[in-house]
């Protein structure tokens, strides 16, 4: 049976119904059309559906719609503004970290995530902090580079 | 990947949860971080009519310390875990457990409770639950009770939590000083691994007679369930912590107390071996703690 | 200083701004009003007669609007190459391996097409089944293919020069073994795709893929239909690595329940979908001889090596050539024999993947470079040196090395790595090594034999002037390529990047042979410079005659138009420009006419224009038997230096350093081209260190997902130092060639080099997982010990 949810979507809120056996990724992707989350396993082991939920990174795959009934969700279409790119979007363009984007939107969601949490974080926390995106394109270096100019 | 069907509760008190689990029956889980139900599910390993999710019952996800211990919710986060202060300075091994389970985003969702009741051989925080001798909170609609994290598992995947009973977390006794601990685990790559062996060790000693007067050894990945290492244990206390004391303990750890088996991550005589060497530096580094810790 | 305006820069990649927002759109992102989702129905068993199929109930379930099995799909053969067409859309007579197709459903959900896949009721006759090369071609063994006996797949027999004799003539003889283990391509982005019939009959399939050319060609072939009645577009791709350079029974697939259903239909692999189908790097074992004079001189190769193929061909002919052509180079070696052969099972079929072919035995050969290297006294980059060919050589099978910058690449990794202070002093447990590589920059010919040009492009003004857009059917999969041809075009154009609109990925867009091979920056940048300069050419020939100026005096820089001599009175063109433009107020004020300007004057007095392109290789070497496989207009090359450190008591190993040098010809891109280094090097470490497919005895592979094939994580990737030597490619488009595949070539030598100089060990299995080190040298300790 379905149930209502209400919960915050890049500051807009939503009244949403949903199977409860549907996962948070399923439902931006394929019910409010936010695409820009990827699933690239379904299972928790690639990152690509990271978004940021009541100010943590996790894998939206892994939690259901139902759960995120009252939570603040923060996607990779929630980033842009009205100026256009965020300087993190524009610090991965500018240093060459995005190859095929796949793992993009996720792995730019984590590094947010990690720099709101640690605005100057070391090697070893950049590192640490976006373990859980793979990325078989670019070797991650770029991706670092990326990151660490966006550090304070 | 669909998820089965299911029905999905949310109640928000731990009373509430009992009625429901013993309404529902046994065919129905208790969701806490999801991170190994859900994929268990979507994988189809396992199925459920109902799952009673435990998010929405605050008084599990609370850290709180009483007199001369801490009371870990079981659906604490490993990243709130780790955060806290009180977990860092009292349970480094704890801590490090924490911080290796998985990655980072799994971390965020994660709890220790679902890391107990998942009861993998290989589980990041349950050899630190074993060596700080933790206490498994449990509880019924009618009664309550505490278990020894050492009696807590019972095989692969299986502990002793009845049908009716709600794991609602840990009670943690604050070691005393001149005491410290540690965590190591070994994989394939540096993130996101299943552990091929992990182990967590406690050293407590006496600073006038620099002897040794307490170990806790335990060891994951390399039995059916984690487990402690009591001979390697004996054979440290009332040692001088040294070098060639770890050694030893290590080598009786691999000779005695473990019994690992074969499968695709690696084999049993890997295993095994490693059960001396990653003693043996947990041991180093538990006294290192202990020591800085006096100092 | 940078004679280019456009290329040899470190320009923003024109697909960038899309995938940091998650506007980029990519199958899966895609859906169409009232889309059916299609699933397949795969077998569960590795060898099995299929006795019936009954899908009554599978079609009753409501809801379904289609169940195909090989009734509906037909019994065309096809695969890669057409000498080896071993596979049908849905198994007919038996299954081969756990993931053979045997049926598929639409639906209108994909709960119900699930549900649907639960009803179809197959029976089987299990059949005995055989899982490694070994086994495979024991006499008596279960037979996979009606007209392979043996299982044998394919098989090569090649010699240069007279190997038996140059060995005889040499003072140090390596003979070793080595192999891999069964690759993933492991890309995050799992394949899927999207089928849709419109009302006069046409096809149009989207798809993940590398090649839409090739889709387009057996999707055609398979249903029957005219190659025109079949559009292939790829959105974007989240990479593809090889495995996504076929089409595949899913593609084949969707496009039947397209046709049946008259409905948009989707597909998606699941990632246990992605392992079942494989396709990616084989298991290699080779055995290398290697000769050498005392002077370090190599003498002779004698090069043996077996291919685990799995259950049908796939690219495996192509692989099995590649595996013997590519050690021809890059030192100069008179004498070469190589027997190859590639063995059926009932695995999943593996095809090519990044490096393909060459991989592992560029791996061993590396070793064995360094064995000598040590035996003679030798440093391995001297040796390496000494032994070099030289610009403008040939092969003893025929690979000629137009541009070469090899030397160059150890030189930049020598100092880069600061070899010269750390060989020889690191101590025990810590270890530094090197190895070289090369790859192609494209193949000779197509997969199909044919005269066909392998790329062509169409560059177009906007009426209006201002903008090229390029279309060309080439496929951007995450490599950079459409960012490179945009550059090509600009450079070749005289204007700013900005100025370029670029499409790609679509068969209506010509022909273009796809992402494979590392061909396109080479093959189809030559197709996007010859367009431009067809279209500048237009542009300046209408300028010519208005202005009465020579042609030859007429050039566009920048966006410009540059006179050589007197800048002509244009003001007339203004004028006319201008009044064109009236109510604009951006009229050109500058004392230059712009480019703008003359292509809208052009197009006034001409129409349109168009520029077209075309490239296909001149006659490349070689008049043996595979010749054309190893064959190619150009050759990138790198070199590299890896530091590790093990821990000698469990045997991890951390790689602390990787010094990487390619030579790419001309760098169209700069921070693309490290990209594709950074990339192929983690590739390498991953193939080197952990990652490896494993099956059970039910031919099921284990570690299907992403938590158990370990692929390099964030935290296990070391900096990289990348440096880019440029050469100047005479076959290529301003002088540039490969980077994406032979950028990985050493990464697994230089590893192996530095884990001996680390241990003492040399380890001839991969991957380097803990427990394989720790038992090497417990080994190397207990054999030392006696």
């Amino acid at each position: 049976m379905k149930k209502i949810i209400r919960l915050t979507i890049n500051n807009q809120s939503h009244e949403i119904a949903v199977e409860p056996n549907l996962t948070l990724a399923d439902m931006l992707r394929y019910q409010l059309a936010l695409t820009g989350t990827k699933k690239g396993c379904d299972t928790g082991d690639c990152g690509a559906c990271t978004v940021i939920m009541d100010g943590n990174a996790v894998n939206s795959c892994l939690v259901l719609a139902v759960q995120a009934n009252g939570s603040v969700i923060e996607t990779i279409e929630g980033l842009t503004t009205a100026e256009g790119l965020a300087p993190l979007q524009e610090a991965f363009v500018e240093k060459g970290a995005i190859q095929c984007g796949f793992c993009s939107p996720g792995m730019i969601l984590s590094a947010k995530n990690l720099l709101d949490k640690n605005p100057n974080p070391s090697e070893q926390e950049i590192r640490e902090g976006i373990s859980g995106n793979l990325c078989r394109c670019t070797g991650y270096q770029k991706i670092f580079e990326a990151i660490e100019s966006q550090s304070s | 990947m669909l998820l089965p069907t299911f029905e999905f509760h949310e109640p928000l008190s731990i009373k509430d949860a009992l009625k429901l689990k013993k309404s529902l029956g046994e065919d129905a889980k208790l969701l806490a971080g999801g991170t190994d139900l859900l994929v268990h599910l979507k994988k189809k390993l396992i199925t459920t009519n109902n799952l009673i999710s435990l998010s929405g019952i605050k008084a599990l996800s609370l850290i709180t310390k009483e007199k001369n211990a801490v009371i870990i919710g079981s659906c604490t986060t490993m990243t709130q875990l780790s955060s806290t202060p009180i977990i860092q300075k009292n349970f480094p091994a704890l801590k490090a457990g924490c911080d290796n389970l998985g990655t980072h985003l799994i971390r965020n969702r994660a709890t220790i409770g679902g890391n107990a009741c998942n009861a993998s051989p290989a589980g990041d925080t349950l050899p630190a639950l074993l060596i700080y001798d933790a206490l498994a909170l449990l509880e019924t609609s009618d009664k309550k009770r505490e278990i020894p994290m050492a009696d807590f598992f019972t095989g692969p995947g299986k502990s002793c939590i009845q049908p009716d009973e709600i794991l609602t977390g840990f009670r943690l006794p604050i070691p005393g000083k001149n005491s410290g601990a540690h965590y190591i685990q070994l994989g394939k790559r540096k993130s996101s691994e299943i552990n091929l062996v992990n182990v967590a060790a406690f050293l407590k000693y006496d600073p006038d007679t620099k002897k040794i007067i307490d170990a806790r050894i335990a060891l994951g990945s390399v039995a059916a369930t984690p487990i402690r290492s009591p001979k390697a244990e004996s054979t440290l206390m009332g040692q001088t912590p040294e070098e060639a004391c770890f050694f030893a303990a290590g080598e009786m750890a691999r000779r005695e107390d473990c019994h690992p088996i074969d499968d695709f991550r690696g084999s049993a005589r890997y295993r095994q071996a490693m059960v001396g060497v990653l003693t043996k530096r947990t041991l180093t580094r538990a006294y290192e703690l202990a020591r800085s810790a006096c100092i | 200083m940078n004679k280019f305006d456009v290329i040899s820069t470190r320009a923003h990649r024109i697909d960038t701004p899309d995938k940091a927002t998650g506007q980029a759109m990519f199958t899966d992102d895609l859906c169409r009003p009232g889309q059916l989702y299609g699933v397949l129905l795969q077998s569960p068993h590795p060898h099995a007669r299929i006795l019936s199929i009954d899908t009554s109930k599978a079609v009753n379930l409501p809801g379904v609007k289609s169940v195909i099995t090989h009734e509906q799909a037909g019994y065309i053969k096809y695969g890669v190459s057409p000498a080896r067409y071993d596979e049908t859309v849905f198994a007919i007579d038996k299954v081969r391996y756990v993931g053979d197709e045997i049926a598929a459903v639409a639906a209108v959900s994909l709960d119900i097409a699930l549900k649907a896949l639960s009803l179809i009721k197959v029976k089987y006759e299990l059949l005995p089944a055989v899982f490694t090369v070994e086994d495979a071609t024991k006499k008596g063994a279960p037979q996979l293919h009606e007209n392979s006996p043996g299982n044998l797949c394919a098989e090569v027999h090649q010699e240069f020069g007279d190997v038996a004799a140059a060995l005889k003539t040499c003072d140090i003889i390596k003979t070793s073994t080595m192999k891999n283990k069964r690759q993933d391509g492991a890309f995050i982005e799992m394949q899927g795709c999207l089928a849709e019939f419109d009302n006069r009959g046409l096809l149009t399939l989207v798809s993940s893929t590398q090649v839409p050319h090739y889709v387009q060609r057996t999707v055609a072939m398979v249903l029957g239909m005219d190659v025109g009645k079949v559009r292939v577009k790829k959105p974007y791709v989240g990479a593809g690595f090889g495995i996504k350079a076929a089409a595949c029974p899913m593609e084949l697939a969707c496009c039947i329940l397209a046709r049946e259903t008259k409905k948009p239909v989707k597909m998606n692999f699941t990632r246990e979908q992605v392992f079942m189908y494989s396709r990616a790097r084989h298991q290699f074992t080779h055995t290398i001889t290697t000769g050498a004079k005392k002077d370090g001189t190599l003498m002779a190769i004698k090069h043996e090596c077996c291919l685990d193929g799995g259950a049908y061909t796939s690219f495996g002919i192509a692989t099995v050539y590649y595996t013997g052509s590519l050690l021809g180079g890059p030192y100069k070696i008179a004498n070469m024999s190589y027997d190859g052969k590639r063995v059926y099972n009932n695995k999943p079929a593996c095809g090519a993947q990044r490096g393909h072919g060459a991989v592992i035995a560029r791996a061993l050969f590396e070793q064995q470079m360094d064995m000598i290297a040590e035996e003679i006294g030798m440093d391995p980059m001297e040796l390496r040196i000494k032994n070099m060919m030289d610009t403008g050589d040939t092969t003893c099978n025929d690979l000629n090395m137009s541009s070469f910058g090899m030397s160059e690449c150890i030189e930049a990794v020598r100092i880069g790595s600061n070899w010269d202070k750390k060989k020889g002093n690191m101590p025990r447990g810590k270890g530094i090594g090197m190895a070289c590589g090369f790859f192609v920059s494209g193949a000779g010919y197509p997969i199909y034999r044919s005269d066909t040009y392998h790329g062509t492009v169409i560059i177009k003004l906007t009426e209006d002037g201002g903008t090229a857009l390029v279309y060309t059917a080439s496929a951007e999969i995450g490599q950079g390529s459409d960012t490179a041809f945009a550059m090509i075009a600009a450079e070749a154009l005289g204007i700013p990047l900005d100025n370029v609109r670029l499409a790609s990925g679509d068969t209506d867009m010509g022909v273009d042979l796809g992402a494979y091979s590392s061909r396109q920056t080479l093959m189809t940048g030559h197709a996007v410079k010859q367009a431009a300069d067809h279209a500048k050419t237009q542009v300046l020939e209408v300028l010519a005659e208005q202005l009465l100026v020579p042609l030859e005096k007429l050039d566009i820089k920048k966006g410009f138009i540059e006179f050589a001599g007197d800048t002509p009175d244009f003001s007339a063109l203004r004028t006319r420009y201008i009044k064109e433009h009236r109510g604009w107020i951006d009229n050109p004020d500058s004392k230059k006419l712009t480019f703008k300007e003359a292509s809208r004057i052009a197009f006034l007095e001409k129409g349109s224009i168009v520029g077209t392109g075309k490239y296909k290789p001149h006659n490349l070497g070689g008049k043996f038997k595979g010749a054309a496989v190893g064959t190619s207009p150009a050759y990138g090359c790198s070199a590299q230096v890896a530091e590790v450190t093990v821990d000698m008591e469990t045997g991890q190993v951390t790689i602390d350093n990787i010094t990487d040098a390619h030579d790419c010809g001309k760098a169209i891109n700069l921070t693309a081209v490290e990209g594709q280094m950074e990339g192929s090097v983690s590739m390498g470490i991953g193939e080197a260190m952990h990652e490896e497919v494993i099956f059970n005895d039910k031919g099921q592979v284990l570690n299907n997902d992403l938590a158990e094939y370990k692929i390099v994580t964030s935290v296990d990737m070391p900096r990289v130092k990348t440096i880019v030597v440029e050469s100047c490619e005479p076959n290529g488009p301003y002088g540039a060639k490969e980077v994406g595949e032979g950028a990985i070539m050493p990464t697994i030598p230089a590893i192996l080099n530095a884990v001996y100089n680390a241990t003492g060990v040399r380890i001839n299995e991969l991957p380097l997982t803990p427990e394989r080190v720790f038992f090497a040298i417990q080994d190397y300790k207990a054999k030392m010990a006696k």
